[in-house]
């Protein structure tokens, strides 16, 4: 009985000096500082995902994935005041949404001083093709789609001359930032908008990847390496902008 | 508020208003995220709201992850 436990004791202390020891080592480590796990570099380029619907000044179901202008607008603004942050890549995944959000987050992005460029990914419908256009450099991957289409109003219609005019000048400040950010020609992108026979429920257009381009609406067919490539472009101009300047 | 999207309103809007009362916005480490609340009273991450590519390695804000402690609202 006796015997057992000093072995029991003689192996406590062993396992407190293996502890002490440990821990004076941890201690040694923190204090010299190398128990730090290696980080990732900030990146310089960020991101900003274009998802679902972009959601204006009415809530939309949850069951939506949706794209928010209060949440967007004031990572532009933070994108554009970090001194870290040297370029922005847009991903569009949209189906459209509000003229009004869609609008404000394309002239966002169209008056950053810092070099933009986007990728249209599945889809970039009705308000995303704004948003795809209004960054420096746009690309569409080559199995992406874009839907033009003229703006339509369901609803109570109070007053029909006056609602078709406020929908004409809607659909004009649309068509206006679009041909003032691209180059597609006014002519060309209301014959796309206003086309029949081909979509099944409306009038209009799809234009898919090559054809985008061929139409001027998109500078280029290429995915995340050409965007990369070009974003990096774009900043090396930049920078030498700046340095000229300062000399 | 003009809807300018191929989908019909059919497929945008619905009548369930409990569905809003789910879902919210919340930050998490300084990161805001979308957050839904689940049956338990527990919360899953929907979707990280942030521009830096490398937050999305982080597998702390992984979309479904659960969310048990550390929140703040």
């Amino acid at each position: 009985m006796g015997k057992e436990e000093t072995t029991k004791k003689g192996q406590d202390q062993e396992q407190e000096q293996d502890q002490n020891s440990q821990s004076s080592l941890m201690q040694k480590i923190q204090q010299l500082g190398q128990s730090n796990v290696p980080q990732a570099p900030d990146s310089n380029i960020h991101i900003l995902p274009i998802i679902g619907q972009v959601e204006g000044h009415v809530q939309l179901p949850p069951k939506n994935k949706t794209t928010k202008y209060e949440h967007l607008i004031p990572q532009i603004i933070a994108i554009e005041q970090n001194p870290k942050i040297e370029g922005v890549i847009v991903l569009l995944n949209t189906v459209g949404g509000d003229v009004e959000a869609g609008l404000a987050i394309s002239e966002m992005i169209a008056s950053l001083s810092k070099p933009s460029v986007s990728i249209v990914l599945g889809g970039g419908h009705s308000i995303g093709v704004p948003i795809a256009v209004a960054t420096d450099y746009s690309f569409i991957a080559e199995t992406a789609t874009m839907t033009i289409h003229p703006i339509r109003l369901t609803g109570l219609v109070i007053g029909v001359p006056q609602t078709f005019e406020y929908l004409d000048k809607m659909q004009e400040r649309v068509i206006n930032f679009v041909t003032h950010h691209s180059n597609v020609t006014e002519e060309k992108f209301k014959d796309l908008m206003f086309a029949k026979g081909n979509l099944t429920r409306d009038i209009g257009t799809n234009v898919i990847g090559d054809d985008a381009v061929e139409c001027g609406l998109i500078d280029a067919v290429g995915g995340v390496s050409h965007a990369m490539k070009k974003l990096n472009e774009l900043i090396g101009e930049n920078k030498q902008q700046d340095q000229q300047v300062i000399q | 508020m003009i809807h300018y999207t191929p989908l019909s309103d059919y497929d945008i809007i619905e009548d369930d208003l409990s569905s809003y009362e789910k879902h919210q916005t919340m930050t998490i480490d300084g990161k805001m995220c979308r957050v839904e609340q689940l049956d338990d009273g527990s919360y899953q991450l929907v979707q990280l709201l942030s521009t830096d590519p490398q937050d999305y390695l982080n597998q702390q804000y992984m979309p479904g992850t659960i969310l048990t402690n550390g929140l703040s609202t």
